[in-house]
């Protein structure tokens, strides 16, 4: 066996003995995805039933306001107080009321006139039960508003459709029923970028900073292998780590919204099957972003003296390296020929494009050509740093 | 007898620091050679030059007659180097660890069963070679460490305070090795800060300060020169700058 051969294999046995690398790497994720998207969906219900069955208590501020809603159902678990608009305002901030219905003096008699009144509800985003609160008020309204109206039309005989004369109908033709791809689309390359980092940062630590401080580097390094040899084994290993890793996190996502979890509620479902092309173009990214990520790491975790100082070195490249993925969810950034060329942002988009189905095939040559060039830079700087006597002895 | 270690004219610098000025020394076959001197007096640079750790701003380091610099990869197959701070991969068994530099130093398969085998039994590692080095004990590890250093039986064996963080058990190990080094004819260097261990194994000790040899001689020659009852005193006597 070759002495890359040779190095490989401890490498690779070095690492997947480690429980630290197998549990944060590949058990985590099968784990991690499920349970957590489960919570975050128990959590969300229960949240939502439990503001739904909660009594809310809505000060209504003058007689008018009383009058427009008096002709209404109340809303279930709701009830009416009044209260003068300074005094509810007050109460409203101490969270004592959930909302104020507010209605000038004259406003019902306006409405009776035919005439348009102004109603105005306060509420404040800053606590759910208000928000709750105006969900309740708006039908009430609505209702008081189509009543008013249908008694004109009628009082002049007139269709419903006179006040309406054109509908809208908005509907979204992709993800009218199935909203999987749009939450991976925003999940995904968030996700899967922080994972290429966590499967190649702890790695990269481990050997190289890792092995230095235990004193296992030197061994290699007075053996008759090339520094190079060294590593490429240890940049090997990291890389396959790392897509491991992303793989493992692919596939844990995948798995979880194909069992049929449900973040969105009843109306909507959220499944997550990728077709083979999806899976190609991700992987024609993603590999290469293994490679890129594992070499940076590489170079960087060099610097440092002892495991503990590369993990502090390291603290930073994820923060840049995550930027790129969260910048690909800003409005208006997407695949082009110029982000196809930037670092990470290029494979962030292509992972978001092909989850939607619209990466297109030069884009997708080109953002992978790029991501493999910047691959070899990193390892370029990688190689460098094994090969200087900085790196040894630092 | 033909030198195995040569050192000819060694310096190095780091910055305007020289911490080897103009080294040269012989170690010949079935020689010990105890390298003595302060912290900070050029030793262990000295042995990372001959290791080819390091690159010497001038001079030449020879192993078993190969130039250090001009072919590392088949110099070091002549070396066999054992640090202190050696660490030992834990995550791997004690016959992995032996196997894998076994295959980097380029045995081929039969040689290397053979040699795991030899150094097993000598070193008397059967009852946890195959157990993972991290639960080995601090003596059983530092045994599988020598095994690494030995398991190519190279000419060259080159120590660099080998005993300096071990107690005295795991110590005797290492002494140990050099004794049978030399009894099966191989050149041995190795710097200590333990006077008894150079007075008892060497055959020929260097005193190094600020990168310079400035005396060289059996134990008894030392402390001749230096005009001191025991090694220890010889050697804080050429350590405060007493000449030769």
């Amino acid at each position: 066996m070759r002495p890359l051969g040779v190095l490989l294999k401890k490498e690779l046995l070095d690492v997947v003995r480690d429980r630290r690398t197998v549990l944060l790497t590949l058990v985590l994720p099968v784990l991690l995805y499920p349970g957590l998207l489960t919570a975050m969906g128990a959590i969300i219900a229960a949240g939502k039933d439990r503001l739904k069955n909660e009594p809310l208590v809505v000060a209504v501020t003058t007689p008018d306001a009383q009058a427009l809603l008096d002709g209404q159902p109340t809303p279930p678990r709701t009830s009416w107080q009044r209260t003068p608009r300074a005094e509810a305002e007050a109460l409203l901030r101490d969270q004592k009321i959930a909302a104020i219905v507010d209605a000038p003096e004259g406003a019902a008699q306006a409405v009776a006139d035919e005439r348009q009144a102004t109603v105005t509800v306060l509420y404040t985003r800053r606590f759910d039960r208000s928000m709750e609160a105006l969900d309740r008020l708006r039908p009430v309204l609505e209702a008081v508003n189509t009543r008013a109206l249908t008694l004109r039309l009628e009082a002049r005989q007139l269709d419903p459709a006179f006040a309406a004369p054109v509908k809208l109908e908005a509907v979204d033709l992709d993800f009218q029923k199935d909203l999987g791809p749009l939450i991976a689309s925003r999940l995904l390359p968030v996700v899967l970028l922080m994972m290429l980092f966590i499967g190649a940062l702890y790695p990269a630590v481990d050997l190289t900073a890792g092995e230095k401080e235990r004193g296992t580097l030197e061994t290699l390094l007075v053996c008759p292998v090339r520094p190079v040899q060294v590593m490429a084994a240890k940049y090997l290993t990291v890389a396959l780590v790392s897509v491991a890793s992303t793989l493992v996190n692919l596939a844990a996502m995948a798995g979880t919204f194909g069992a049929g979890l449900s973040l969105a509620g009843p109306a909507a479902s959220t499944s997550m099957r990728f077709s083979v092309a999806q899976v190609a173009v991700m992987l024609a990214c993603l590999v290469p972003a293994a490679l890129l990520v594992s070499g940076v790491s590489l170079a960087v975790a060099s610097m440092a003296r002892s495991f503990k100082e590369g993990q502090s070195l390291m603290t930073p490249v994820l923060l840049v390296g995550l930027a790129p993925a969260l910048l690909s969810q800003m409005p208006g950034i997407e695949l082009t020929w110029g982000t196809a060329l930037v670092p990470l942002l290029n494979v962030a988009l292509l992972v978001k494009a092909a989850v939607l189905g619209t990466a297109s095939g030069p884009l997708v040559v080109v953002t992978a050509g790029s991501v493999l060039l910047y691959a070899v830079g990193a390892l370029k700087w990688a190689a460098s740093t094994f090969d200087s006597e900085v790196f040894r002895f630092r | 007898m033909s030198p195995v270690i040569e050192l000819h004219d060694v310096s190095r610098s780091f910055g305007a620091i020289r911490a080897v000025d103009g080294v040269s020394f012989q170690v010949s076959a079935g020689e010990v050679v105890g390298l003595l001197g302060p912290n900070g007096a050029g030793k262990t640079t000295t042995l990372r030059v001959l290791a080819g750790l390091l690159a010497p701003t001038s001079g030449r380091a020879v192993l078993h007659g190969v130039d250090v610099q001009r072919a590392p990869l088949e110099a070091r197959r002549h070396l066999g180097f054992l640090t202190a701070s050696t660490g030992l991969y834990e995550r791997l068994t004690g016959r992995e660890v032996l196997s894998t530099f076994g295959r980097l130093q380029g045995l081929d398969e039969a040689t290397l069963v053979r040699r795991v085998d030899e150094v097993t039994q000598e070193l008397e590692l059967a009852d946890f070679v195959d157990r993972r080095c991290g639960q080995l004990s601090s003596g059983q590890k530092q045994r599988i460490s020598i095994g690494r250093a030995v398991v190519h039986d190279p000419p060259a064996i080159v120590l660099d305070e080998p005993t300096a963080t071990l107690d005295p058990l795991a110590s005797r190990d290492i002494l140990e090795l050099v004794q049978r080094a030399r009894a099966r004819g191989k050149a041995v260097l190795f710097s200590t800060h333990r006077m008894e261990e150079a007075e008892h194994l060497c055959t020929r000790l260097l005193f190094v300060r600020g990168g310079r040899i400035v005396a060289q001689g059996s134990a008894a020659e030392l402390r001749a020169q230096s005009g001191a009852a025991t090694l220890t005193g010889a050697f804080l006597h050429f350590a405060a700058g007493g000449a030769a």
